[in-house]
């Protein structure tokens, strides 16, 4: 919202404050001041000057030299345009003025002839659209004058509000609002610009009338009658402060309601009288599906829950948002009946959501008005629209429907509370001349105060002491108030394990592991879903997507991980990385339950060149992330027939913890990579971090270091080709008791002399005792069952 | 065999002082010595010689061991001191070279940004005793808005566009969601924070996402004011930017705190001279906070004619953005290692 210093400067005195330092008060102590524009700055330094002479330019034909008199100085300038002439009162422009950042005036030589300065056409001065030559003040402008002393209307000051931070404030979205909050800062009185004495000029000639039938929709509506009416462009001065507060001029009529509401905050109306149909305004609820034309040619077929104008006929305006192509005034009007109304800001707020039409009005209308506002918003307009046609008439009294009064609030409270709640110690003195200020009405009442809420504030904005608080604080200036430790009870705080628990897991994959962290959206789209072929429509869905890749919540991290992987894998040849997050699982999508939200971490793996199966690096980082966690119990067995459609079947184990599946490790399906259109290879792990979570963890017991002497044994033996090597450890570990410290796989080896089908494994076994040295005999013994059990399971020795 | 054990101890002595290298050497050693060298195939055949022949010959074996065990050890000594005093020319590699792993600084794990910094203000607060706590992602409308004293068709909803679900939730727009279940949870007084990822219905650009991180913090007790909040408010910050940053504390609407504030900071690029960050005003705005509204308090079965606190929300994306001069809020979920890789 734009602020006008114009239209403020006429409520509160201004004279002395600096611009920048009003808005910086502002912002400490009401609402923020976005940024700061002055309109039509360069006005100080364009003057009045009057055209003593004009000479042909001797080198150029179409231009001229003229001699100019500023009052206190003469000037010759260059010319090019065809109409000034001796005598003339015309604007020039000096050395200095800005017009924009690109153009600004500087003492220059146009073919040969020295000019020091320019003089303005309309448009130029961005006064019309006139360009055919330069503009001729009236005959009796005081020569030498800025043009900002001439048309002072046309420079302001404006100030964009933030309009977040006046949500709050329904009176914060008018000039009036603002001038007192600026008289409460500066200590100035705030001027009121409603002449209430207009009513007596009121006569009693129309007979309109005004019936609410739902007083909750609409608790006020007032009206008034004006005669005399011609529709014409506004006058200088009305478009300047129109434009200024960021609006379009219209004409006078539409200006002035748009004036005023950027003046006192209340929006207001001005029907066609002669377009209304009999003798009573009715404010209703719409029927259902009822039909509304609004004045911008939008169609609408009402809901009940809209509140209409109507009259005899039908609806003549959506109540708070627009008024009906019906009723609307036009060139040829010359009687309108102006409304100024207060509606519920639910209904209002609905309504504009519902059908897109978020107006000025609505926009006000919904953060609750106060109904006490109509009155003087009529005055107002009726006294600005005698100004601009000072032959019109108000041709009724104030027509007022106000079947449900305002209420008063009053708030009981004491300045100790005041003090306590700021931490502060300010005096009685200062918080009462601050609330008095702020033209609440304070009774002292016991040790407490009776604080009355004045009613443009009463509506919703003020209502318990903490806003008193609020109030005292902000003009006192929060920034005064001095910091202080809170005395707290000293002892550490609770630890959130889970947290750390995470924390703990992303340290091991970054850390150890090498990986980096990635983090992906929450949501995914059908598109990565259906390259993963896992497009089954689980996903729990947003109502109001961003796109079409967005429009679901995730059930998995493997879809944004893949992603991560195929954006990636342009720019590097090897890397790893995981992400830690939530996934969101939903059984019954149209259950109101929140959904099940899942701790996961998922990893890849990615390597553009292809080489040993990148399976096992994926396998390393899952295995080894199980040690530095101390799961107690898990596990990593082979999977072939349970796997998701993007799982290598040759290449993928299923993580066990707690007999529970807790994730997998795979490489991704051909297919996948062929999907995704990456280069190279890829294996991934996706785990259940809450499970990892939950589990029993190893207790570190010391285990005294092996004291006697290790006896290596190494065998190979022949199997068929998918025998898992663990089977085969499995069985000699099982052969030796615990004289068998360890078995590792040596190598495996396929192709000839091994037959078709078969592979050659080669195993090392370590044989020792924790309590003696093991005797020759022992370790042939260790040997031959060791042997004899790999025969047995039909792995003869090669 | 005499004449076999002196040609043998010839040919030894003297294929070891033409050796050149210690592994050559070694290969001698096991060639005369070893378990299938020379010597010990003419000792294991002494078994087959005379009693008197045998012992003879034991002992000629014997001195033949010794004399090139000796010699061995002698040149392993020659050529070890050798190569060491040349060792910078013999033994010279090109140290600014690196392992092809090392080369790629993407090969070296990190944390996310956001990690990092969520980790270090986690810890922080844990210092000065606050509960860190968590919510659901996606949250009910109660949690998100009624409970924080923002019902339904309230203007302030358009302050957070929000996201809502099929079945009819939605997803939080702002961690102060966590505060209702914060205070269900634990009795006052009580300090807790709660971290977390939030959503808002918004087209993104350089400066909009539609996922970012905040952290939300919540102290209660009895007759906490503004003035504690401005202290603990200022001691944070210093911990955060590792200084001492100069604030202010300004209105700002937000229906769950009564009164609300902005914090801003003296902008720490130009120091509060004016800048492209600041848009020249000098001051950044990083931390809304308040007194907790009554009505939120007693929403969380607080008492508040009993107790009184504060609240504030910290955005860790922004923050992070100051610290490191990042131009664009989109990089943190891009997954892009070219980011990643300089935090």
């Amino acid at each position: 919202m734009w602020l006008s210093l114009n239209i403020l400067s006429q409520m509160v005195d201004t004279t002395g404050i600096d611009p920048e330092e009003l808005a910086l008060r502002l912002t400490m102590s009401t609402a923020e001041i976005d940024s700061i524009e002055r309109v039509n700055e360069h006005f100080a330094t364009i003057f009045a000057a009057q055209i003593l002479d004009v000479k042909q330019h001797p080198n150029a034909d179409k231009l001229t030299l003229v001699d100019c008199d500023l009052g206190t100085r003469k000037i010759r300038v260059v010319c090019g345009a065809p109409n000034h002439r001796t005598g003339d009162i015309v604007p020039l422009a000096t050395v200095g003025t800005r017009f924009s950042d690109d153009i600004i005036i500087k003492k220059t030589k146009i073919r040969g002839e020295e000019s020091e300065g320019m003089l303005c056409s309309e448009r130029e001065l961005g006064l019309s659209e006139d360009h055919s030559g330069i503009m001729v003040l009236p005959a009796g402008t005081k020569i030498g004058a800025s043009l900002s002393e001439i048309y002072p209307h046309r420079a302001d000051v404006r100030f964009e509000i933030d309009n977040k931070s006046i949500t709050h404030r329904p009176d914060l979205w008018s000039h009036v609002g603002f001038a007192r909050e600026l008289g409460a800062l500066y200590g100035r009185p705030f001027k009121s610009i409603v002449n209430y004495d207009l009513m007596k000029t009121f006569r009693d000639k129309e007979k309109l009338s005004v019936r609410i039938e739902n007083p909750d929709a609409a608790p006020r509506y007032s009206g008034l009658v004006v005669t005399g009416i011609r529709i014409e462009e506004s006058p200088d001065w009305l478009k300047a402060m129109v434009e200024s507060i960021g609006m379009r001029p219209i004409n006078n009529i539409v200006d002035i309601t748009n004036y005023v509401m950027a003046e006192i905050g209340e929006p207001m109306h001005a029907f066609d009288r002669k377009k209304l149909s009999g003798q009573e305004i009715i404010v209703r609820m719409a029927g259902n599906r009822e039909p509304l034309t609004t004045l911008d040619g939008s169609v609408f077929e009402l809901n009940p829950e809209d509140i209409v104008i109507a009259d005899a006929r039908g609806p003549v305006a959506l109540a708070g948002v627009m008024g009906g192509g019906n009723s609307e005034i036009e060139d040829g009007t010359s009687e309108i009946v102006l409304e100024a109304a207060s509606f519920n800001p639910v209904n209002i707020r609905k309504t504009a959501n519902r059908y897109a039409h978020r107006t000025e009005a609505a926009i006000r209308f919904e953060k609750s008005l106060s109904p006490e506002l109509t009155i003087p918003a009529l005055l107002r307009c009726f006294d600005l629209i005698k100004q601009v046609l000072p032959g019109a008439e108000a041709a009724s009294t104030i027509i007022d429907a106000y079947p449900v009064k305002q209420k008063t609030i009053v708030i009981k409270t004491t300045t100790d509370f005041i003090r306590t709640r700021l931490g502060e110690n300010i005096d009685d003195a200062r918080i009462t001349s601050i609330l008095t200020s702020l033209d609440f009405k304070l009774t002292p009442d016991g040790d407490a105060l009776s604080i009355e809420v004045p009613s443009y504030r009463a509506t919703k904005d003020i209502s318990i002491p903490e806003d008193i608080v609020e109030e005292v604080g902000r003009i006192y200036g929060y920034d005064t108030i001095t910091p202080k430790a809170p005395s707290v009870p000293c002892a550490p705080p609770g630890k959130n394990l889970f947290r750390l628990f995470e924390r703990r897991v992303k340290t091991i994959l970054s850390g150890n592991h090498n990986m980096i962290e990635v983090s992906g959206y929450s949501f995914i789209g059908e598109d990565t879903l259906t390259k993963l072929k896992v497009s089954e429509d689980h996903e729990l869905r947003l109502r109001n997507p961003l796109s079409s890749e967005q429009d679901r919540l995730r059930r998995s991290l493997v879809p944004s991980i893949m992603n991560s992987v195929r954006y990636n894998s342009r720019f590097h040849d090897d890397f790893a990385i995981f992400e830690l997050g939530r996934v969101y699982l939903k059984k019954d999508r149209s259950s109101t339950e929140l959904a099940t939200e899942r701790t996961m971490v998922t990893g890849a793996v990615y390597r553009k060149k292809t080489g040993d199966p990148l399976f096992y690096s994926a396998k390393q980082i899952a295995s080894g992330l199980m040690h530095k966690l101390q799961v107690a119990d898990w596990d990593l067995v082979p999977e072939s027939s349970e796997l998701p459609p993007f799982a290598h079947p040759g290449r993928a184990m299923k993580l066990i913890v707690d007999t529970q599946a807790a994730g997998l490790v795979f490489e991704l399906h051909p297919e996948t990579i062929v999907a995704f259109d990456i280069t190279g290879s890829a294996a991934l792990f996706d785990i259940d971090v809450d499970l990892l979570y939950a589990t029993r963890r190893r207790d570190t017991v010391f285990t005294e270091l092996q004291k006697y002497p290790d006896v290596p044994f190494e065998v190979s033996v022949l199997a068929d080709r998918q025998v898992y090597a663990k089977e085969i450890c499995g069985i000699i570990r099982k052969s030796g008791s615990d004289l068998v410290q360890s078995v590792s796989v040596v190598s495996m080896y396929e192709g000839s002399p091994i037959p078709e089908g078969k592979k050659s494994v080669s195993v090392k076994v370590v044989f020792a005792s924790r309590d003696r040295t093991l005797t020759t005999a022992e370790v042939e013994k260790l040997q031959k069952q060791t042997v004899g059990a790999l025969a047995a399971k039909g792995f003869p020795l090669r | 065999m005499e004449q076999e054990l002196t040609s043998l101890r010839a040919e030894a002595l003297s294929a070891i002082s033409a050796a050149s290298t210690v592994d050559a050497v070694e290969e001698l050693r096991v060639k005369y010595l070893g378990r299938k060298g020379a010597l010990t195939l003419i000792l294991r055949s002494l078994g087959t010689l005379q009693p008197d022949q045998r012992a003879a010959m034991g002992k000629l074996s014997n001195e033949f061991k010794v004399e090139v065990e000796a010699a061995l050890e002698a040149k392993k000594g020659e050529l070890a001191m050798s190569g060491v005093k040349n060792l910078a020319n013999t033994q010279w590699i090109d140290v600014t070279l690196d392992t092809p792993a090392a080369t790629d600084r993407e090969r070296l794990g990190r944390l996310h940004p956001i990690s990092q910094i969520q980790y270090e203000i986690e810890d922080i607060f844990t210092s000065m005793g606050f509960e860190i706590h968590n919510g659901p992602e996606v949250e009910t409308d109660y949690y998100n808005f009624e409970a924080l004293n923002i019902p339904k068709h309230h203007p302030a909803r358009d302050m957070q566009d929000t996201f809502w679900t099929e079945d009819g939730n939605l997803l939080r727009t702002h961690t102060s969601a966590i505060q209702i279940r914060a205070m269900e949870k634990v009795k006052p007084p009580f300090r807790v924070v709660g971290p977390g990822r939030v959503f808002r219905y918004e087209s993104t650009d350089a400066s909009h996402e539609n996922t970012f991180y905040q952290v939300e913090g919540m102290m209660v007790d009895r007759d906490i004011t503004v003035a504690h909040l401005i202290y603990v408010m200022k001691q944070l910050l210093k911990e955060i930017f590792h200084r001492e940053v100069t604030i202010r504390l300004r209105p700002g609407y937000f229906p769950f705190v009564e009164p609300g504030f902005e914090m801003d900071i003296h902008c720490l690029i130009c120091n509060g001279k004016g800048c492209s960050v600041c848009k020249q005003s000098g001051w950044v705005e990083l931390l809304p906070c308040g007194l907790v509204h009554p009505m939120v308090l007693s929403m969380g079965g607080i008492d508040p004619s009993m107790w009184s606190g504060f609240a504030f929300g910290l955005g860790l994306n922004r923050l992070i953005m100051m610290k490191y001069g990042i131009n664009d809020i989109r990089h943190f979920l891009s997954g892009d290692i070219r980011f990643l890789q300089q935090f």
